[in-house]
Formats: structure tokens, C-alpha cells, sequence
């Protein structure tokens, strides 16, 4: 046979293989958002086109739960049963503590080549860039956010028009509307003192005594807690419940009871973050409503939404890297905003509905001034735990402000101290 | 014709035989783990990569922890709710249903009694927890029925209150664990020779008397099993707490179980946790052993 | 668990108390009645389960878990069924729940013989030992058997679930069942091993039929047992396809938001089959025990 011949089939036959291998390709994909959220309503889409463009690769979606991802996140990243990208919580203590465990793929790169650094700036990446110790603000790229989430007052609109009542903005002006709808013998506020609202509302009271200086320390536990915020939110929510503005019972209520009084017209008012919009936007046809910022200087809780990782175990890194490109594109961005979600690149003008164009423009009013407060469970593994039960304890009188305020302290403190 | 009375040591041999499969899964599943947990709890490790040496660190950080002395405390008390309660209790309705209810109503309304009290046996515990987190909400139907007979008084914010957790957990947990006790009990009846009751009724012993004298006394080794694993079960209970009350409001409900549960998973302080293990299982390994001789002397008094 | 005798008399006479034919009538009624409010006291719960599972999203949202519900409404229940591939869910849990029952009853009884009937030396040491594999609390095995697993190339595997939990329910299968065996009627073993039989026969043939009844409630607790279990599942099996029941029900706990009739219909559904499998087998927990052969 002929040299050049042999080359050939040689090389005919490697070409082969390799089309083999790229015929069987698989891409295994997760997220944990709610099938009827924005974001898994926008994704699911998304992925539909992906399947079209990429006809040969076999797409994987299996839809998981917070609760396995949050137990055994690690054990699984670390394993050959890692799927080529998922969703990952962001912060400190999950996206931080794998980035640092080194179970992820940094994206630094593709973020220059693949043209994200035009959709998001430096300033949506704070919680993307986690160094050695997986403290959050500096590092490489270890994820990439679509979406973002604040916390806020949603109210009902009839129910303040009713009593003549204006959004407020300043503290005192909320003040005065809860003492309103209390004189009418309405109590204002919703309040899952058992679960994520609690804190949210203590965070949100927090962070409008919060500056720059007090944010980056606080979150990125570079020093000892500074608790004048906290002390003043302490005291603040006390005096709420002490004046009726809150329930006494609220601690044991869960944030879907809460939500549920204002769902349903009872409490005008309700603290909670966006993830409740796609639940709001299909539940409530009764009566008008809408949102507020709790009124703040410049900080307020919100974040970026949940990180789109790609795990160093990934068979398939450069189709998830197209993934998170078509999410970023405009087409993705504005359609997550026609389905309620908070886009953070989509153009108000393409938006057709409301309900999204609205948080879209919250969100960029909070990001243009960088008031990403963050969350303030953030810095400390552990610490949305140790934040239910104090804020529990603090509502139930078990706790004066003062040792409210003590306590997060020293367990604070000591995590810092313990780096 | 001579029967051997005893085995020769050659047979006795292919016995140890019949306990590979059971030594070897046992070795495998428990014990190698039980000393990687033992080593793990002298080093500082986050459950990826190599751990850290660290000597008796965790221990020392142990003493002065006090969620871990807290939540040592809360043991004490679930054991009341885990073994004590559920033992009396279950001991009178399985005398109750199997003598009583099975004489007035017959087998199937006995039967049918111990069935609906062993459901709870079978709910998952994410289950329970979500219905009886509806029961004992501030709205939900404890505090319901209590102002509605004029007692709203006493209502109270069941799980959210530190004063009421621990002790509206211990009822969630009442309720899990009488199943287990009636059932055995009521199994454990059945062995017991009637011609002893009989003769007991004709020396004119009531029905208290008869539970006392005989019942009590010829279930001793239903009763001796059950104390045993509920306390164990008691000390290392951890599901409950973990679907009501996540160890709150304010670490009331805390238990070592959860506490270990926590680091293990949430902070990811391995070391540690595994510390608190170690603890837990000596303690646990303790008072077994303490219970058990406690079983052979009585065993021997007979 | 119960020290069930294989071999004395079943109690099929009615006890002393019927024949207290003076205190009768109103006592009965009283004592009846006082127990169907424990019943129903204890049944709540489930009630709750099954009345919120068929209430429509808007009927809970206005009415509240305990009111009844207005309508039927099986979207929930269809719902969770769909997301959850719930058919796959209950296939992976009856498959473990039963070979566990399976495996950890057969572990229980080879080493409940060794012990039981064989006395070997070192029965009391071995006993408090397998105690031991009780006592563990599981969060303190989990990392080291996650490594064993990964290592072996069974994360992620039903078999792995299995293994694991067949060893630990024998501990407590083995405890239970060689305090049976250990007052078995000597004879009957005596007369088989006469005729020639060994070890492994006299196991087969003689014990086994006599203890089938106490090896029908081990495995029953068995099985009800493992289908609850959600600790070890939840860790080591990461494949939704490999899930059970129980890992599936943390599926209607959102990040931040859940679902209250869903929940119930994932309770409803979750507790179903073992309910069913529990009835089924209530039977044998009746019967109690066969007559032995010596008497």
C-alpha cells in the first residue's frame, strides 16, 4: 500500500473517532430555581434553543433541590458526578468555600473572549471573583450571574390609597405609615419571624446606618463586628412590635404564611425579596400592588442573583461557557424580564411587562449607586442559622437589643478571628 | 439412646462461619468509619482536600462551646419524651387493647386500634414535620381549639416561643414513638401464658393488679429492648428537630445530633463535628453499657 | 423489639377481664370511647395530609391549611407526581426498602444462629459490639463512607444505599433475633442434627420455618424504616434518577419559597406505600406466633 494511502485511512479513521466522540457528547446541566420562576421559566427556554443549535450533543437537565445541593454541594463537585455547569448559591460560605476547595473552573478568560465583560462590568462581579480563602470581592472568576435580587417593601397599593397614604421616603415617613394602618386597627407589617424574612428586615433597618467603609468590613469579615447598625435595627424592630406594627406570634411563622397575609389583603405591607414577584404575579388578582425600597442612603440588601459554575470535573466546559453567553444575550436577558425575573443587562425599552421592567429598574436604581448591600448572612458559614434564632429571640423579648446585638458579636468575632 | 449435650468444639467452629457476612459488612459500614471519625475529630479539615493535624484542638474548643453544653442539657429532657413517656404509655395501651379491648370488642377492633396508632411510625419525618408545623403554628389548630373552650389564654406561639419548643417537639415526638412501643408490647402479650391471669382473677387480683404482678414482670425482655433502643434513639435523635425547629428558636431545641449535623454540612468543620461525635458516641456507648448491667442483674435476681 | 417466642401458645382465649360480668356495660363504652378520642387526637395529622392535597392553591391561600377543602383539586397531587418523577421515585425506594428488608434480615438471621443457637464464645462481647452499630449517629459516617464509595466506584449507586443501610438495621435485627433464638427448644435441633443434618440444613429446614413469623416483622420494620431514611439517600445518591422518596420530597422546599399543597401531596403521596405495605404485613404481627412442634 501506498504511504500517502495508509496516511490517509489513518487519518480517516482518527477523523471518524473523533466525530465518534463528538457524536456521543453529553451535557449535563442543573439549576434548583422553581420550574415556575423567572429564572427557571427563561432557562428552560434557553435551553430548548441550545438543544436546537446542538443537535449531536445528548442535553441532561435534572432539576435539583436547594437542600441536597446546600448538604452535600462539595461531595458531589468533588466527584466524577459533577455535571458540566450548574447553579450554585454565591457567597462566602458555597461558591467561596468550593472556589477555594479548588472544585471550579475559573472564568476569566472566557470572560474577556466570549464578550461578557461588555454585558456586565466590574461592578457585577463582586460576588463572581473569590480568592485563596474563598472570601469574596477579589480572585479570579469562579461564576457568572444572569439575574439579580433585592430585598424590598411590596405593598398593597388599594390598601394605601384607601387610607390616603403615600409611599414613604424616609424612615420616619414608614413610621408613620405603619402607625396609620395601626390607628385603623390593621396590623401593617407581614414578618416570617421564623425564616428568611426576619432577618431581611433586619438587615434592610441595618443597612440604612451602613457606609462604605462598614459593608466591605462587615462582608468581607476583615475586622471585629462594628454592631452600632445592628443595635440601631435591633432597637428599631423591637419598637415595631412593641407599637403593634409587627405580630408577637410572628416568630413562628414561616416566610409562605407571611407572604401569604399579603396575598391574601391582609397586612398592606410585606419585606421580602424578589424571589416572591413570580409568586405574587400569578397569585394576586384582588388588588394593585407594587414595590418600594425601604428607604436607605445608598445601601440595601441585594445581590447579584445565584452563580452559573462550571466544575473543574466538567466534560464539556466550552458548551457551558455557550450556555452562560446565551443567557447574558439580549434576547435571554429581556425575555427573563417578560417572565417577572430581575434582569441585570435587559433594555427597559424591549420589556413588555411590568412587573419586570419594574424590578429591572429598581435594580439598576441599586446598582448604579453600588448599594449592593449583599446579605447579611454572607460572612459567616452558618451565620443564617445563628441570624433565625436570634432574630427569634430578639422578637420574643428573650433578647434585649443590646444583647441581640452581643451575641451576633461574638459569633461573629469568632469566625473572624478564626479565618 | 445418648444424645449429645453438648457440641463438640470442631462443630462450634463452622458457627463463627455464619458470622462472616455480618463481621465483614459491620467492619466495612461501621467500625472503619466510627475510627476515621475518631481521627478526623484530632484535625481541622473542610471535607475536600487533606486535614489538617490539630491535635486535642477540637476538644478543647468543645469545653467552653455553649451551644454543645446546651444541647447536652436538651438531651436529658427529649429522653423523657423519647423513652420514659412513650414506654408507660404504650405499656398501658397495649394491656389495655390486648386484654380489654380484644375481650369487650374483639380482635379486629384491637387490631384495628394498634394500627392507627403505629401510623405515626410510618410518616416520613419531612412529612410530620410539615403537618404539625401547620398544628402548632400561632394559627393552627392547638390554639384554635384552645380559645374555642375558652382557654386562649394558654395559647401560645408553640414553635417559635424558646419557653414552649422543646416541650411541643417532645409532643410531636410522643406521638412518633408510642407505635413502637404498643406494637411490641402487644407482641410481646401474646407469649404469656393465660392460664396465669386466669389464676390471678380467681384470687380475686383486678386489672391494675394483674398488670402489675404479671404483666409487667413476664414482658421484662420487650420492656428491657424497648427502654434500650428508644434511649439510644433519644440520645442521638436528630430528624425531628430537624424538620420542626432547626434546632431553634434561639438553640432551645438544640440537640448533639444537629450540632454535628451543622458542622458537618453548613460550616464544614469537619474536625469538629466529628469531635461532638465522639463525644456523643462514648456517652451513648455509656449508659448502654451501664443499662445493660443494669438488665443482667435483674436477669440474675430471678 | 419484641422478644417474640416462637414456640409457646398463642393466646386465642379471651382473657380474664370478659368474664368481670358485673363491671361491664358502661365501663366498656367509657374506656372505648376515651380511646377512639386518641385515635382521631392521633389520626389528625393525617387528615391534614390528605384534605390539604387535594385543595387547589387559591382554596389554601384563602381558607388555611385546617379548613376543609372546597373542592377536589388534584393538580398538586398530579404536580408533584410529574416533577418529581414520582413513579421513578417510588421504583428506587421500594427496590432498596426491600432488598435491605431482604439482605438485613438474612445478616440478622446467620448471625442471630452463630449467636443464638451456637452460643459461640464471645456472644455477649459481639452483641454489645454490633450495639455499637446503632449507637453511631449517621452524620459521623457519612464523609468516610462517601470516600469508600467514590473509591469503589459506587457513589451514586442504589447498591451502595443498600449495603450501607442492610448493615446498619441488622445490628438491631441481630440483637432482636438472637434473644429469640437463644431460648429455641434445644430438642428440635437435637433431633434433626440425629438425622444427619448440618449447620446449614438445621438453619434452613428447622429454625427458619419455625421463626418465619419474627423474620416477617424484622423485615417489616425494615422496610419502613429504610423507606424513611433521607440522611444517607440525600448524600450519597446524586443522580435524580437514583433518588427515593424521601430525598424527593425536599423537592417541594424552594430555595426560598414552598409550596403548602404540594407538600401535602408529597406527604400523601410519600406515606402511601408504606402504609400500604404496613397493612399488609399487620397481618402477620396479629397471628404473633406458630405453635411450636415440641408441645
Amino acid at each position: 500500500m501506498k504511504l500517502s494511502t495508509l496516511a490517509m485511512a489513518i487519518g480517516a479513521v482518527v477523523l471518524a473517532t473523533g466525530l465518534a466522540q463528538a457524536q456521543d457528547k453529553t451535557f449535563n446541566i442543573w439549576w434548583f430555581e422553581d420550574a415556575a420562576s423567572a429564572q427557571g421559566v427563561t432557562w428552560t427556554k434557553a435551553l430548548e434553543e441550545l438543544k436546537a443549535n446542538h443537535p449531536d450533543v445528548t442535553v441532561n437537565f435534572e432539576q435539583k433541590t436547594f437542600a441536597q445541593l446546600q448538604a452535600s454541594g462539595s461531595m458531589i463537585l468533588n466527584s466524577d458526578q459533577a455535571p458540566d455547569v450548574l447553579e450554585y448559591n454565591k457567597g462566602n460560605a458555597t461558591a467561596g468555600l468550593v472556589a477555594s476547595q479548588g472544585l471550579l473552573t475559573p472564568l476569566d478568560d472566557a470572560y474577556t473572549s466570549l464578550g461578557w465583560d461588555k454585558i456586565l462590568d466590574e461592578g457585577s462581579l463582586t460576588l463572581s471573583r473569590y480568592d485563596e480563602l474563598g472570601v469574596y470581592g477579589s480572585g479570579s472568576i469562579w461564576g457568572i450571574s444572569t439575574y439579580g435580587e433585592y430585598v424590598s417593601a411590596f405593598y398593597n397599593i388599594d390598601m394605601f390609597e384607601e387610607a390616603g397614604l403615600a409611599v414613604p421616603t424616609s424612615l420616619d415617613e414608614l413610621t408613620a405609615v405603619f402607625e396609620a394602618f395601626k390607628a385603623q386597627g390593621i396590623t401593617p407589617l407581614a414578618l416570617g419571624g421564623a425564616d428568611t424574612s426576619g432577618q431581611h428586615v433586619l438587615a434592610s433597618l441595618a443597612y440604612t446606618k451602613a457606609d462604605d467603609t462598614w459593608i466591605s468590613n462587615y462582608q468581607g469579615l476583615k475586622a471585629p463586628l462594628d454592631t452600632a447598625p445592628y443595635l440601631f435595627a435591633a432597637q428599631t424592630m423591637v419598637d415595631w412590635v412593641a407599637k403593634g406594627y409587627v405580630d408577637k406570634d410572628a416568630t413562628g411563622i414561616k416566610d409562605p404564611d407571611a407572604a401569604l397575609q399579603f396575598t391574601s389583603g391582609k397586612a398592606p405591607v410585606y419585606i421580602s425579596g424578589t424571589w416572591n414577584l413570580g409568586n405574587f404575579n400569578s397569585t394576586i388578582k384582588d388588588f394593585k400592588w407594587g414595590q418600594f425600597l425601604v428607604p436607605t442612603p445608598k445601601y440595601s440588601v441585594g445581590s447579584t442573583g445565584n452563580l452559573w459554575v462550571i466544575p473543574t470535573a466538567s466534560k464539556n466546559p466550552e458548551l457551558a461557557k455557550e450556555w452562560i453567553s446565551l443567557l447574558l444575550s439580549p434576547k435571554y436577558q429581556t425575555e427573563q424580564a417578560n417572565n417577572g425575573g430581575v434582569s441585570i443587562a435587559a433594555d427597559p425599552a424591549t420589556v413588555t411587562n411590568p412587573v419586570g421592567q419594574n424590578a429591572a429598574a429598581v435594580f439598576k436604581e441599586i446598582a448604579d449607586k453600588q448599594g449592593l448591600g449583599f446579605y447579611p448572612d454572607w460572612p459567616v458559614p452558618g451565620f443564617y442559622d445563628v441570624l433565625i434564632q436570634k432574630v427569634a429571640g430578639l422578637l420574643q423579648a428573650t433578647l434585649t437589643p443590646e444583647q441581640f446585638a452581643d451575641e451576633l458579636k461574638q459569633a461573629y468575632d469568632d469566625a473572624q478571628a478564626n479565618q | 439412646m445418648a444424645t449429645p449435650s453438648t457440641v463438640s468444639t470442631e462443630d462450634k467452629r463452622s458457627f463463627y462461619l455464619f458470622l462472616l457476612p455480618g463481621a465483614i459488612g459491620f467492619i466495612a459500614i461501621v467500625l472503619v468509619p466510627q475510627l476515621a471519625n475518631f481521627g478526623l475529630s484530632f484535625t481541622a479539615w473542610k471535607g475536600v482536600g487533606t486535614p489538617r493535624f490539630v491535635g486535642l484542638q477540637n476538644y478543647e474548643r468543645l469545653l467552653s462551646d455553649g451551644q454543645f453544653w446546651g444541647s447536652m442539657s436538651h438531651t436529658l429532657l427529649f429522653v423523657i419524651s423519647m423513652t420514659i413517656i412513650p414506654v408507660l404509655i404504650g405499656l398501658v395501651l397495649a394491656a389495655l387493647l390486648f386484654d380489654y379491648i380484644r375481650a369487650e370488642f374483639g380482635e379486629t377492633a384491637s387490631s384495628l386500634f394498634r394500627a392507627a396508632l403505629y401510623l405515626p411510625q410510618i410518616l416520613p419525618i419531612t412529612a410530620a414535620g410539615v403537618l404539625w408545623g401547620w398544628i402548632l403554628s400561632p394559627t393552627g389548630v392547638v390554639n384554635i381549639v384552645l380559645r374555642a373552650i375558652g382557654l386562649g389564654d394558654l395559647a401560645q406561639n408553640w414553635l417559635g416561643d424558646a419557653t414552649y419548643a422543646l416541650p411541643a417537639v417532645s409532643l410531636v415526638i410522643v406521638w412518633i414513638q408510642i407505635g413502637y412501643c404498643l406494637v411490641v408490647f402487644m407482641a410481646g402479650l401474646s407469649r404469656i401464658d393465660p392460664a396465669l391471669y386466669e389464676a390471678a382473677e380467681l384470687d380475686g387480683a383486678g386489672w391494675w393488679q394483674r398488670l402489675r404482678t404479671i404483666t409487667i414482670p413476664l414482658l421484662a425482655p420487650e420492656i428491657f429492648v424497648v427502654v434500650l433502643t428508644t434511649l439510644i434513639a433519644a440520645l442521638k435523635v436528630f430528624a425531628p428537630i430537624f424538620v420542626l425547629t432547626a434546632g431553634g428558636p434561639d438553640n432551645a431545641t438544640l440537640v448533639p445530633s444537629y450540632l454535628t449535623y451543622y458542622h458537618f454540612f453548613t460550616t464544614q468543620r469537619v474536625g469538629y463535628a466529628a469531635s461532638i461525635a465522639v463525644v456523643q458516641t462514648i456517652l451513648t456507648i455509656g449508659l448502654a453499657i451501664i443499662f445493660l448491667r443494669f438488665q443482667a442483674q435483674q436477669a440474675g435476681k430471678e | 423489639m419484641a422478644d417474640i417466642a416462637p414456640y409457646s401458645n398463642q393466646r386465642t382465649e379471651t382473657p380474664a377481664a370478659a368474664r368481670d360480668m358485673p363491671r361491664r356495660s358502661p365501663l366498656r363504652w367509657l374506656v372505648l370511647g376515651l380511646l377512639t378520642v386518641l385515635l382521631l387526637l392521633v389520626l389528625f395529622p393525617f387528615f391534614l395530609a390528605v384534605s390539604n392535597a387535594v385543595k387547589s392553591s387559591v382554596d389554601y391561600a384563602t381558607n388555611g391549611p385546617l379548613a376543609l377543602p372546597t373542592g377536589f383539586d388534584f393538580t398538586a397531587l398530579k404536580k408533584f407526581w410529574d416533577v418529581a418523577d414520582f413513579s421513578r421515585k417510588l421504583l428506587n425506594s421500594a427496590i432498596i426498602s426491600l432488598v435491605v428488608a431482604a439482605l438485613g434480615v438474612l445478616i440478622s438471621l446467620l448471625n442471630a444462629y452463630a449467636i443464638g443457637i451456637g452460643k459461640v464464645r464471645g456472644s455477649r462481647v459481639i452483641l454489645v459490639v454490633l450495639l455499637l452499630g446503632i449507637m453511631v449517629p449517621q452524620e459521623s459516617i457519612v464523609y468516610p463512607l462517601y470516600y469508600m464509595a467514590k473509591a469503589s466506584g459506587l457513589y451514586d449507586t442504589q447498591l451502595a444505599v443498600i449495603i450501607i443501610f442492610a448493615v446498619i438495621q441488622s445490628a438491631f435485627g441481630t440483637y432482636l433475633l438472637s434473644s429469640v433464638l437463644s431460648s429455641f427448644p434445644k430438642e428440635i435441633i437435637e433431633a434433626a442434627e440425629m438425622d444427619g443434618a448440618n449447620r446449614w440444613q438445621v438453619l434452613w429446614q428447622v429454625v427458619v420455618p419455625i421463626l418465619r413469623p419474627s423474620l416477617f416483622v424484622v423485615g417489616t420494620f425494615f422496610f419502613i424504616w429504610t423507606w424513611n431514611e433521607f440522611l444517607i439517600p440525600l448524600v450519597m445518591l446524586v443522580s435524580n434518577n437514583n433518588q427515593t422518596v424521601s430525598v424527593a420530597m425536599g423537592l417541594t422546599r424552594g430555595q426560598n419559597m414552598s409550596d403548602p399543597t404540594l407538600q401535602a401531596a408529597a406527604s400523601l403521596l410519600g406515606m402511601a406505600p408504606t402504609l400500604i405495605f404496613f397493612l399488609i404485613f399487620q397481618r402477620t404481627l396479629t397471628r404473633g406466633v406458630v405453635v411450636g412442634a415440641v408441645k
